[in-house]
């Protein structure tokens, strides 16, 4: 089926097409005008040697008369046969039931041309007989009256001619007419693929340049040549491409811009909130000394102040991916280790279901797994309901970490926005407990990992048990150049 | 589309069958030109039978001859040499002598020793041929021209020679 929509593709392509139009057109011309010649030609040499011959044989007949003795005896009708005969042509001569010839070739006659030549004209034939053209003129002898007319003597004369040698002739004429075609025909398929070239190489270029755009470089142009549409429209692309390339390149700026900002807002905000952290430490402190209402303030400016440094933090990593600076610290891990300290140390390992067979070992940064790690399990307890499961699983290719919960699960609207920076699953709750990037975080995290064309990846989905799932995939052998772009 | 597909189909197999069928030298049909060739005779032309059809006979002579010679010739009837051809006349020696003459109308008229209404249609062919071309040949008539042939008899109706 592809095959035959390739070959029909190919067949009615442009190409094709020229060429077809321009053979056809060739041919037609050529077989118009060589065929009209060639029959033009045959006729007028046809018409020359019976004229010829027709003209020879009446001269040559004249010297016949006077005739002094009719009817003729054998020998004398021998005779004349004999002198009328030449090389070019033998003569039969006829008197009623006798004949004589200068060689055999009375065969040769048909009854039409006796029939036209006893009703007192000169008759000529053409016959083909053992493969070769003949030509036959025959006239009777008349005697002529005083008075013009003329009486008929009973003496028939018939003139055979070989036309082999015009037949080669019209044969030659044949053979260049064959020639001239078959030269035109190949002329023509030529000049057809010339203008197919100078035609399709235009297109060809903005057939490239045009999925070169669409890869994404935006600095694609095309060299306009001549004045013709094709280079109206490669004017036209230009035009477009320049006009895109200068949006996006608008587009980008003012984003960059935007994380610069933020980053920069971040990095400044790290100082002073290091000073009021250290300032809330002892606030925390205090605050049991702290009678009613100064000490529960005190708590929550001590609480608001971690999480903005939570906040600041998050969006300084961020920003790092952003700006593609963020590395790997790679290592040869043993991941149920890992999740396992992971868990440990945030308490979590008595509420968490793990199913980590031992001994898989990956290289991978451990600080990012870790991150991901709390915060998948994280999330699964604040958004989701108890039991958590992790479970590791591993191939030869690939490490794969689930995390579920047995929660309502995702919302199948909220689900493609869950790795979305700052998404509030619940619009009516504005504030919660995360900072609303460890998501994009992970999902960060996660991609980073990579190993040639194998990338890791986050996904979120839902159980048909009930509860939502977040997959963890890694490849085993992630590379040294880990970089986020 | 279907249609100019046809035409297109039927277009190429017309130029192909001339090109396949054109070629070379085809056999034609009769085709007639001037009329026959024709040149003076010498001698005296006679109408003899050949298998019951009118024959010319040229008999050598040094002159062109008279109706009258010719008439007296053909009375004679076919010599050796003639009969040994298959020439026979049906022409009776009694007509002779015959004589011949040319009116003011130009119609010629023979008459004839022997009966004339007793000659069969043959002899009478032969004798209107023989009369008609000898006086044409001398220019005395026009071709053609009607003859009467008178006897004792009487008259025979005036009949032109049917070989043209």
């Amino acid at each position: 089926m592809t095959l035959w929509r390739w070959v029909g593709a190919r067949v009615s392509g442009l190409r094709v097409r020229l060429v077809l139009a321009f053979a056809l057109l060739g041919v037609i011309t050529t077989v118009a005008v060589a065929s009209g010649s060639y029959f033009q030609a045959r006729n007028v040499i046809l018409q020359q040697a019976q004229d010829a011959a027709v003209m020879s044989l009446t001269d040559q007949l004249t010297k016949v008369y006077p005739i002094t003795q009719l009817p003729p005896t054998q020998g004398e009708l021998d005779l004349l046969a004999q002198r009328l005969s030449d090389r070019e042509g033998s003569v039969v001569v006829i008197y009623r039931d006798l004949w004589a010839q200068g060689s055999d070739s009375l065969d040769l006659l048909t009854p039409e041309l006796r029939q036209d030549v006893g009703d007192g004209r000169i008759a000529w034939q053409r016959v083909s007989s053992e493969g070769e053209p003949w030509l036959l003129i025959g006239t009777q002898l008349r005697f002529a009256r005083a008075d013009g007319s003329s009486r008929p003597s009973g003496l028939e004369v018939y003139s055979v001619r070989s036309l082999v040698a015009e037949q080669q002739s019209i044969d030659r004429l044949a053979t260049l007419a064959w020639l001239t075609g078959g030269l035109s025909l190949v002329l023509a398929v030529l000049l057809a693929l010339l203008a197919a070239r100078g035609v399709l190489r235009p297109v060809r270029d903005l057939g490239r340049a045009a999925r070169r755009l669409g890869e994404g470089d935006l600095s694609t142009r095309l060299t306009v040549r001549g004045v013709d549409e094709l280079a109206d429209v490669a004017r036209t692309f230009n035009d477009t491409a320049r006009t895109l390339e200068r949006q996006v390149g608008e587009l980008r700026r003012l984003e960059s811009d935007a994380r610069r900002f933020v980053a920069d807002v971040s990095h400044e905000l790290r100082t002073p909130l290091a000073a009021m952290t250290a300032v809330t430490d002892v606030l925390d402190e205090e605050a049991e000394h702290l009678p009613g209402d100064a000490g529960r303030a005190a708590r929550l400016v001590s609480q608001e102040t971690q999480n903005l440094t939570q906040l600041v933090n998050d969006l300084i990593e961020i920003s790092r991916f952003d700006s593609g600076t963020a590395r790997l610290a790679l290592d040869d891990v043993d991941v149920a280790a890992a999740v396992t300290a992971a868990l440990r140390i945030r308490g979590w390992l008595d509420r968490v279901r793990t199913e980590l067979p031992p001994g898989v070992v990956v290289r991978l940064d451990p600080r990012r797994l870790d991150v991901i790690v709390a915060n998948l399990v994280g999330n699964a307890f604040r958004h989701g309901a108890e039991p958590v499961s992790v479970r590791l699983s591993a191939d030869p290719d690939w490490v794969t970490i689930e995390v579920a919960d047995q929660g309502p699960g995702l919302d199948p609207e909220v689900l493609p926005h869950v790795f979305d920076r700052l998404y509030k699953a619940d619009t009516a709750r504005t504030r919660s407990e995360g900072s609303g990037l460890g998501l994009a975080i992970s999902w960060e995290n996660a991609r980073l990992h990579r190993d040639g064309e194998r990338r890791g990846s986050l996904v979120a989905g839902n159980r048909p048990g009930g509860g939502a799932v977040f997959t963890l995939r890694l490849p085993r052998d992630t590379a040294d150049a880990g970089d986020a772009r | 589309m279907i249609g100019r597909r046809t035409g297109q189909t039927l277009l190429a197999g017309g130029l192909l069958l001339t090109l396949a069928t054109g070629c070379g030298v085809r056999p034609s049909i009769v085709i007639t030109g001037r009329p026959a060739v024709s040149g003076p005779s010498q001698g005296i032309g006679l109408y003899l039978l050949r298998q019951g059809e009118l024959v010319l006979v040229l008999r050598p002579a040094k002159a062109q001859g008279t109706p009258d010679t010719a008439l007296a010739l053909l009375a004679a009837g076919p010599d050796q040499t003639e009969r040994g051809r298959g020439l026979t006349s049906e022409v009776p020696a009694g007509i002779a002598p015959v004589t011949s003459e040319v009116d003011q109308a130009g119609d010629l008229t023979v008459r004839t020793a022997s009966a004339a209404r007793a000659l069969s249609e043959n002899a009478v062919n032969q004798i209107v041929c023989t009369a008609a071309d000898a006086a044409a040949q001398a220019g005395l008539v026009v071709s053609f021209a009607p003859v009467t042939i008178v006897g004792p008899d009487g008259t025979r109706p005036p009949q032109p020679c049917p070989i043209k």
